[in-house]
């Protein structure tokens, strides 16, 4: 349905010359995989949260582009629905982080090892 | 819109409660902050009755499959359509085990303050109470989970299940005041982030395959012009996300630790809401794609179906999900109940094993999802099945961990009050306290699935419909692990028939809450009536697991049209 090279909708004045879906799309999906990578890999808490964001932003992005590619206002609609909830979720990461961080003294997610079975 | 808003009555009267809740929480005597169970218990049962009474009927129990009737003035704009009777079955199922889990939460912070200022050590403090607050969470995560249910749109269903699980994490992180509990929110946040961002990228990938963010038109869309590979993608990603959800495979590393670190009655919420809020998003996200395409004979091509840029389109008679989306629940689903299945048996932890379990439960759930609704009886209907196995689960896994909930140890060296956690805690226990012992029977041998208790009648439809669907290979798996869980949820059953080993148990004492008793006693009553009235919920089951797959979408409320719309002239610039 969606040939992905040639996205930009014609007679529609473009504020970037050239720069189609699939350059946004590609923006946004590479914000993802870093998110998931960087999610994965490090192990600082407040790092590790910001790769969580990274990864709600590159979906922000790609709904902004499709509600562009669409001409409907869903999309953005949705970005904004994600801000708020990503502000929520900010609140609540650094109030759970502060908490660990004044039992242990420690960022490091490796110095909380209680729970293994 | 007032049509629109008789149908969220339940949540509003949910909402409200909460709020009163909140307001509670700031008052400046503890008898007012007492009244917030109350107040919370009484917006439940008010959300129920209105779930009950007041929910419109949503076209024709009598026509799944064969078209979609529009009955008493139903039209999209109300809600979602393809699986618009399962709204008030699931709002009612939410409210009463709701209160199940309410009761189990009494005690559950403050206990330290509170008992220090019934023994006139201490005076109130009214910034040092988080009573209210905890009873707002769990009311907000409720709220969140029955708006789930009534979603209709992608939007909805995000800031739905995002209400149904931020209050979750705050739950754990406050219900003991052990290091252990701090660490399980810890982990459940971050990886509920993970999936959260997840799912949210599938939701985008949909709207971008398909214009739309309503479901109604997605599933039309859907329907008219097959499920690009862009959308496919999208399912995939969000069923990906919402396998955090439900706990399982490739999402459920963080089941055991957090159920192990939370206090049990916060377990056991952690076991029915997000689940529920999960399989209820799965089978509305899935439900958009249908079940009407065709299958395609074993072999490797059919691994590419969907793969090109061909969108996957529907088949005259098809009877399942796309190919790839198939097969990757049906990954999902084995992997899900073997894996729950097999380290189930590995550990030694009562709360792990029902962790595990937990696991288990979700891969026999997808089992329904795989297979759809076939027919439109009960034991045709994979969408019934699940709605069915997801009422009975919430009630024997509640009175399980509301056992453990009633019981606890010592004070340990730091003061903190000790869990029954280990097998040897629970020996003895239908002797030393008989009502908790049996309901303990109870539970776990209907979570078995033993045929006379209400768990066997969730999993037969789970039978029948894989057998029906022709997912034959499944059904073994299926039955495969039933027969490995009989081995550790035996040995839950007949723990406290055993005799009590005598430093094991003798530490063990009733937890001074009657609310958590009075849980698990309701709970095993629940088990064992409806294992005698199996056949009412069944009916309700069987009604609300209805599916219209063809439904007509008005004009007025979601317009449908492939091609992008014409802009009007004002917005250029």
């Amino acid at each position: 349905m969606i040939g992905l090279t040639s996205l930009a909708q014609a007679a529609y004045p473009e504020p970037m010359a050239g720069a189609t879906l699939a350059h946004y799309l590609a923006v946004s999906a590479i914000m993802f995989v870093l998110g998931l990578i960087g999610f994965l890999t490090r192990r600082n808490l407040i790092i590790m949260f910001l790769c969580t964001e990274l990864m709600f932003q590159a979906a922000g992005i790609a709904l902004v582009a499709f509600g562009r590619y669409h001409l409907n206002f869903h999309g953005q609609t949705f970005v904004v629905f994600i801000l708020t909830v990503a502000a929520a979720e900010a609140a609540m990461a650094l109030a759970l982080i502060v908490l660990l961080f004044r039992r242990k003294e420690s960022l490091d997610a490796r110095s909380w090892e209680d729970l293994k079975g | 819109m007032s049509g629109r808003l008789a149908f969220l009555y339940p949540e509003i009267a949910l909402f409200v409660a909460t709020c009163v809740v909140m307001v509670l929480g700031l008052s400046r005597t503890l008898k007012a902050r007492k009244a917030s169970a109350w107040v919370a218990g009484l917006g439940l049962v008010a959300a129920g009755v209105l779930a009950m009474a007041s929910t419109p009927r949503m076209g024709q129990a009598s026509c799944p499959i064969s078209g979609f009737v529009y009955h008493d003035g139903l039209t999209p704009a109300m809600g979602q359509v393809v699986l618009a009777e399962m709204v008030p079955y699931v709002k009612v199922m939410i409210a009463g085990i709701g209160l199940l889990l309410l009761l189990t939460m009494a005690g559950t912070v403050d206990r330290e303050d509170e008992a220090r200022i019934a023994a006139g050590q201490a005076v109130f403090d009214p910034l040092r109470s988080n009573r209210a607050e905890f009873y707002a969470f769990v009311l907000f995560s409720l709220t969140g989970l029955m708006l789930t249910a009534s979603a209709d749109d992608l939007i909805w269903l995000f800031l739905a299940l995002e209400l149904t699980s931020l209050p979750t994490y705050i739950m754990v992180a406050i219900s003991t005041a052990r290091n252990r509990s701090r660490e399980a929110a810890v982990k459940y946040f971050f990886l509920g982030a993970l999936g959260a961002a997840i799912f949210l990228y599938g939701f985008a990938l949909m709207y971008g395959g398909t214009g739309h963010t309503n479901l109604n038109a997605i599933a039309q869309h859907f329907r008219e012009h097959g499920v690009s590979t862009l959308s496919m993608a999208g399912v995939l990603l969000a069923v990906f996300g919402l396998c955090f959800k439900i706990a399982a495979v490739p999402m459920h590393f963080y089941t055991p630790d957090v159920y192990e670190g939370a206090a049990p009655q916060v377990s056991g919420f952690l076991a029915f809401v997000p689940k529920t809020a999960g399989f209820v998003a799965l089978l509305l996200i899935v439900g958009a794609v249908g079940w009407e395409y065709a299958g395609h004979s074993a072999g490797v091509t059919s691994l590419f179906a969907g793969d090109g840029m061909e969108p996957v389109k529907h088949a005259a008679g098809g009877r399942q999900l796309p190919e790839l989306l198939r097969l990757t629940l049906w990954v999902i689903a084995a992997l899900t109940m073997t894996v729950g299945n097999v380290l189930a048996l590995l550990q030694s932890s009562v709360k792990r094993v029902l962790a595990y379990s937990s696991i288990a439960h979700s891969g026999y759930m997808l089992v329904g999802l795989i297979a759809g609704p076939v027919g439109s009886t009960f034991t045709t209907n994979g969408v019934s099945a699940i709605l069915f196995y997801l009422a009975a689960y919430g009630v024997m896994n509640t009175g399980a961990f509301a056992v453990l909930a009633a019981l606890e140890r010592g004070r340990d060296a730091e003061g903190h009050v000790g869990e029954a956690e280990s097998f040897d805690d629970l020996r003895g226990l239908c002797a030393s306290r008989p009502m908790l012992g049996w309901v303990l029977v109870v539970c776990s041998l209907s979570l078995l699935g033993l045929p006379p208790l209400l768990g066997f009648f969730g999993k037969l439809p789970l039978f029948s419909v894989g057998i029906a669907a022709g997912e034959i290979p499944l059904v073994i798996v299926l039955g495969l692990n039933s027969a490995i869980a009989a081995y550790y949820y035996l040995r839950l059953a007949f723990t406290p028939l055993l005799d009590a080993k005598d430093e094991g148990s003798a530490a063990i004492q009733a937890a001074p809450f009657k609310g958590r008793a009075v849980a698990a006693a309701l709970s095993a009553a629940g088990v064992l009536v409806l294992s005698l009235a199996g056949g009412w919920l069944m009916t309700k089951a069987a009604h609300a697991g209805a599916y219209y797959p063809s439904a007509p979408v008005k004009a007025e409320s979601a317009p449908i049209s492939d091609e992008p719309a014409p802009l009007p002239n004002d917005v250029h610039e």
